[in-house]
């Protein structure tokens, strides 16, 4: 079902307004995101150039690995399991993350059944995360600020937008970052160890305890999905609004998110859909292991494609909710409004409606 | 007669009361049979086995307790040239008694220890043993039990009991005891145990050690070890809550509806030395006929869950493969029928061997590329040759069954299997993904992954109940398959084969030691290969070989000197040839034999050089390091380490991506 049908199916259920807002919220999002392309590009290149230094370092350590053997044709051409499993014997570090995993789909399996496991990363892979989210975290004013605005900010735009909001979203991630710290470190454990332990230690059947799982997976998976998207609005209140206080700033987004909750809620599921979608193509057609020479560059062409939709998907996301907040709550105090558009003079409009020539 | 009438009634009835208590209370002395207990019992003429330790079993499963209460008759004969004076007995569920036992020490040694839950204990405790004696009279012996601990000394282990008969039993004299006994059922432990309804029941009775040469052979049960037991007749009832579909060893020959709400389920085998029983009110049973031209039929049946009904048939062609290529190569099947369990979830009795039923192993979403059930059924139905047939001691040489046997089954995954790919498993380890670039080889079923940590764990010849619990399973199965298959590729698969059906032939329905297997392989290829046996059996050395250096330098207009050194990194030592390649395709191959540190090799050619190679076929499948056993003037490590590391690039900034949701 496409994403379209899916918004046709739920207005033939009546769902009509607050559906249409976040349909067009959801469009309109889009359209900010296109009309930004270099946006796009930069948040592609702040992810490219942090992986790189860690992408060095791991082709440093297959090269050494390999050295001069044999081994390396077919690992060049094909895969050498073997060789894998071996370098996999005596990896550390980063080394150690270098798995089947890598390949193909197994991908965003592996990423995000990490996330919801709650495993633990090892340091270098730890570091690049803290500064890559460091990193968003610092552009996200930026961001969101020319997203409300609707119009080209320039480079010293952008920039003086990060820097006026970075200290307030340092706060903000504060508080979410010690949100986000209290589940993983308590309530995860109690969920997925403790009570799905306790809940499962009976069981007999494994299509049971998955149940158990999947369950806890959602309901886990919808806190955090809640805690995101108030931070999420947040961030929108703090940047349309400029909004000095992040506690403020969250209490304001919590009654928006209340006061509109179904707008919200739909304009997330559908943005979510689109993010399923995306999963669901790259499931479909990421590259396998592939050769060497032009199959591996047109795979690899292929993979970073992928990865500019995600990140499409993400700025997108934001752009979306932004739009919403626009459509519900717009008056001309806000600062990161559109550029004005004046109405015509008196002396336009007498021109404009004065008769023509023939 | 009027006055006689009541009185004669009166001690008629005294009489039947007292006959009745009298038969409550003790049994009634039986008269010695033709060829009673002191005799040799009768052994049939189509006996496979000594059958000098049979069995006869009464028990009833109480599920609401989780209990099993049971009443044994034991017949044994001693088949050594020694007397002896006293029997020893396993009750291998006093491992899950408390945590003292030695188990459950070694458990926590190899810090695999998680405290179990109140409701996982598990008991065995011996009500009464009597011994019947030539006479017919019983002695009970119950007072006189005692434990002891051969291995440790652990006061606190009872899993091994020893009896003090009160007179010797002489070189094939027989005696006859009964054992009455209750045991509380585990929460899963070892492969034994209950969850939920499923239950899965193994070494649950009083079970005799082996007498040797040597005295009793009766080890406390280890965390790294299994079982050894003398081969007899089984004869085994067994009454429980009529609900339950119940597989068993041996051949189902009654079944009786009793009027409390239990059936009593009679199964009955020759010349095995085990016996296993599940229940669950799910199962499946399902059955198929194994036929094949020279090889004896079997009857499978599949006790399925469920949950795994859609790999019926992964299971059943497993099985049929099993049968086929372990029946070609090493001898037939004899028992005519095998029982596979396709195991609950969480009941840790996955993957176990026992005489004609054997448990497998399936996930409830298993795409069909994925190794299971299929290799772990095949590795169980194996072990019907590799320990129920040839029963070797698993105390002592855990690597003659779980070695030869894992090395035979990746031998039928490589001939029958071969669409299973890599797979690895997320969510919980719920949802698995198969990589369809990655087949499963042979090496993969060899489990040299593995091995490369722990090669030189210990010494194969260490007794197995001594080896490091933790990493004895490396030893046992993995170096075996590892130097079997090595020794198959030096010697072929033909010998390989003619030493297996040989040693299969000669020492199926016996106890074979290391050395016996070790002396048909002499027989077999006319040498002792102790220089082979030294290294993968008498000791822990690992096996390095590599190119150390590669050079081809111009040496006049017309000539190139190519230099290939090759070097012995590990201690252990093994013949290896040499390749070296030209530019114009000619090759070298040189043999060395492997002993020296090191060796060089110089070619002057008027080509250059362009690849060395030590081992080149990959004959030496123990070889912890294979990546350092080429060298080539042209490498594409280059080319591999960027085309893998940009792979990985994508993994790291989806990974990125995927931490990206929280800001």
């Amino acid at each position: 079902m496409t994403l379209w049908a899916l918004g046709s199916g739920l207005w033939e259920l009546g769902i009509e307004s607050w559906e249409l807002t976040a349909r067009s919220s959801w469009r309109d999002g889009w359209r900010r995101v296109i009309a930004a392309p270099a946006l796009v590009a930069s948040v592609f290149a702040l992810t490219f150039l942090l992986a790189l230094p860690l992408v060095i370092t791991l082709r440093g350590m297959l090269a050494a690995h390999l050295g001069g053997s044999l081994a390396a044709e077919t690992a060049a051409s094909g895969i050498n399991y073997d060789w894998w499993q071996e370098f996999t014997a005596q990896a550390t570090g980063l080394g150690t993350t270098f798995t089947p995993s890598v390949i193909g789909f197994a991908t965003v399996l592996d990423n995000i059944s990490g996330v919801l496991d709650a495993r633990v990363r090892i340091a270098p892979l730890a570091t690049a995360l803290a500064l890559y989210l460091v990193g968003w975290a610092f552009l996200s004013g930026g961001i969101l600020d020319r997203y409300a605005r609707q119009r080209p900010i320039h480079v010293h735009g952008f920039f003086a937008a990060s820097g006026a909001y970075g200290v307030r979203f340092v706060r903000l991630a504060v508080i979410a970052g010690l949100i986000y710290w209290w589940l993983f470190a308590y309530v995860h454990p109690w969920l997925f160890d403790t009570q799905f332990d306790n809940l499962t230690r009976g069981m007999n059947t494994e299509r049971a305890a998955f149940l158990v799982r999947a369950i806890f997976y959602v309901f886990f998976g919808g806190v955090l999905l809640a805690v995101n998207l108030v931070v999420d609005y947040t961030k929108v209140r703090i940047v349309v609004e400029d909004r000095r206080s992040a506690i403020g700033a969250i209490a304001a987004a919590v009654r928006f998110i209340r006061t509109h909750l179904r707008q919200v809620l739909a304009l997330y599921v559908l943005n979510s859909l689109t993010f399923l979608v995306l999963i669901a193509v790259w499931a479909l057609i990421a590259p396998g292991v592939g050769g060497d020479g032009l199959s591996m560059w047109a795979g690899f062409v292929v993979a970073q494609l992928y990865i500019v939709a995600r990140l499409l998907l993400k700025v997108q996301f934001i752009a979306s909710q932004i739009a919403l907040f626009q459509a519900n709550l717009a008056h001309a105090s806000y600062v990161s409004a559109p550029a004005p558009a004046w109405p015509d003079s008196p002396a336009a409009e007498a021109i404009d409606s004065s008769p023509r020539s023939a | 007669m009027h006055t006689l009438r009541p009185f004669a009634a009166a001690i008629l009835l005294c009489g039947a009361i007292v006959v009745a208590v009298t038969a409550r209370q003790q049994p009634p002395v039986e008269q010695p049979s033709a060829g009673g207990p002191t005799s040799p019992p009768p052994v049939a003429t189509d006996a496979r086995s000594p059958r000098n330790a049979s069995y006869e079993i009464d028990a009833r499963l109480d599920e609401a307790a989780k209990t099993i209460r049971g009443k044994e008759t034991i017949r044994w004969r001693n088949i050594t040239d020694l007397p002896t004076n006293e029997l020893q007995f396993h009750l291998y569920w006093n491992a899950w008694r408390d945590t003292e036992s030695t188990w459950l020490r070694e458990r926590r040694i190899a810090g695999l220890f998680t405290p179990p839950q109140a409701d996982a204990w598990s008991t065995m405790d011996v009500t009464s043993l009597r011994l019947r004696e030539a006479s017919g009279q019983t002695r009970d012996l119950t007072t006189d039990m005692r434990f002891i601990a051969p291995d440790d000394g652990n006061t606190k282990d009872r899993t091994v009991m020893s009896v003090p008969l009160g007179r010797s039993v002489g070189p094939n004299e027989s005696i006859e005891v009964e054992v009455e006994w209750t045991a509380k059922i585990p929460r899963p432990f070892a492969r034994t145990g209950w969850i939920g309804d499923y239950y899965f029941i193994a070494q649950w009775f009083p079970k005799l050690g082996v007498l040797e040469s040597e005295g009793w052979n009766t080890h406390q049960f280890h965390l790294a070890t299994e079982f050894f037991s003398d081969f007899g007749v089984y004869d085994v009832h067994l009454t429980v809550p009529r609900r339950f579909v119940v597989g068993a060893s041996g051949r189902q020959t009654t079944r009786t509806d009793n009027a409390d709400g239990t059936t009593t389920h009679r199964y009955q085998e020759d010349d095995i030395h085990d016996f296993a029983w599940t229940a669950s009110p799910d199962f499946l049973d399902l059955t198929q006929r194994f036929e094949h031209l020279t090889l004896p039929a079997v009857d499978i049946r599949l006790l399925l869950l469920p949950e795994h009904r859609g790999q019926a048939d992964r299971y059943f062609t497993t099985i049929a493969a099993t049968l086929k290529r372990y029946g070609e190569w090493f001898g037939a099947y004899p028992y005519g029928h095998i029982t596979v369990v396709d195991p609950a979830f969480q009941s840790d009795s996955d993957g176990m061997e026992y005489p004609t039923l054997v448990t497998g192993r399936a996930r409830w979403f298993a795409p069909h590329t994925t190794q299971l059930p299929e290799s772990t059924t095949a590795h169980e139905v194996g072990h019907q040759w590799w320990y129920a047939m040839v029963a070797t001691n698993e105390f002592e040489h855990a690597w003659m069954d779980e070695g030869f046997n894992t090395y035979a089954t990746a031998r039928v995954m490589a001939e029958a299997m071969n669409s299973n790919r890599v797979e690895s498993r997320y969510f919980g380890g719920f949802i698995p993904w198969s990589f369809r670039d990655i087949p499963v080889t042979r090496i993969d079923n060899d489990r040299l992954a593995a091995f490369r940590f722990n090669a030189e764990a210990d010494a194969q010849w260490t007794p197995t109940f001594q080896y490091w619990p933790a990493t004895a399973g490396i030893i046992s199965y993995n170096k075996t398959a590892l130097w079997m298959h090595t020794f198959e590729q030096r010697v072929g698969w033909p010998v390989m084969q003619r030493i297996m059906g040989t040693y299969f032939e000669r020492w199926k329905f016996k106890h074979p030691r290391p050395s016996d297997f070790f002396d048909i392989v002499r027989e077999v290829t006319g040498h002792w290969h102790y220089w082979f046996f030294d290294e993968v059996y008498r000791s822990s050395n690992t096996f390095d070989y590599g190119v150390q250096e590669f050079l081809s330098e111009r040496v006049d207009e017309k000539t190139f000197r190519t230099s290939v050194v090759v070097r012995r990194y590990g201690e252990a030592t093994f013949p290896v040839d040499v390749v070296t390649t030209f530019e114009n395709g000619e090759q070298t191959r040189e043999t060395w034999n492997g002993q020296e540190r090191r060796a060089l090799y110089v070619y002057e050619k008027p080509v250059r050089g362009t690849t060395a190679q030590v081992d080149p076929d990959h004959v030496l499948l123990l070889d912890v390091a294979y990546t350092n056993n080429s060298r080539t003037l042209k490498p594409s490590s280059g080319k591999a380490s960027l085309k893998w590391s940009l792979k990985w690039m994508v993994w790291l900034e989806d990974l990125m991506l995927t931490y990206g949701f929280f800001v």
